[in-house]
C-alpha cells in the first residue's frame, strides 16, 4: 500500500473519525517482518 | 482508498489481535464505525483486486444496514470496473439479494442464477445460486 495514505493508529480514534465522517474503517493488521 | 479511513494495527497487539483472530498477515477488515466487521480477508492483493475488496466492504457494510439503494449502486460500481475479480461473484449475489429485498420480486434472485451460471460457472457462489433457476 502506498505511503501517502495516513494510516490512523489507534482503533478508537479511527472509529471516531468513522463516526464523524460517515466513511467504513479499513483495517490492516500488518507484521512489520 | 479516499472512502475509508486507514488504520493500521500490528499483527500482535491486544486484545485486537484475539478479537479479530489474527493468525496471518496481511489481515484486512472493512469495519463500520462501531467496529463491527462486515468484511475480511487474509494475503496480498493486487491492484484490482484491492479497489475490488474494498468496494465490496463498502456494500456489505450497506447491505447489512439495509441501505439497499447504497448498497445496490456499489455492487454495481463493482461489477462494472471489476467484473473479472475475485470480488465479483459475491456481488452478483448480493446484488440480486439486494433486488429481491427491494421489489419482492424473485426475478434478481433467477438474475443471480443466470449470471452465475454464466459469468462464474466455477465458483462457489453458483453453486450458492443454483436454488434459484426454478423460482
Amino acid at each position: 500500500m502506498s505511503e501517502e495514505i495516513n494510516w490512523q493508529t489507534k482503533l478508537d480514534e479511527a472509529l471516531a473519525k468513522a463516526e464523524q465522517k460517515d466513511r467504513p474503517v479499513l483495517l490492516d493488521f500488518f507484521n512489520p517482518g | 482508498m479516499e472512502n475509508f479511513i486507514p488504520l493500521r494495527i500490528g499483527h500482535d497487539q491486544e486484545p485486537y489481535a484475539a478479537q479479530f483472530l489474527v493468525k496471518w498477515t496481511p489481515k484486512l477488515y472493512v469495519l463500520d464505525y462501531k467496529g463491527t466487521a462486515h468484511h475480511d480477508a487474509m494475503g496480498f492483493f493486487p491492484p484490482d483486486e484491492f479497489v475490488a475488496f474494498l468496494l465490496l466492504g463498502q456494500a456489505k457494510l450497506a447491505f447489512h444496514n439495509d441501505h439497499l439503494d447504497e448498497a445496490q449502486n456499489l455492487f454495481d460500481k463493482l461489477l462494472q470496473e471489476a467484473p473479472a475479480s475475485g470480488s465479483a461473484p459475491e456481488a452478483v449475489y448480493l446484488q440480486g439479494v439486494s433486488g429481491f429485498k427491494r421489489s419482492h420480486e424473485a426475478e434478481p434472485l433467477k438474475e443471480v442464477y443466470r449470471r452465475l451460471k454464466l459469468e462464474y460457472p466455477q465458483t462457489s457462489w453458483a453453486q450458492r445460486g443454483f436454488p434459484y433457476w426454478n423460482l
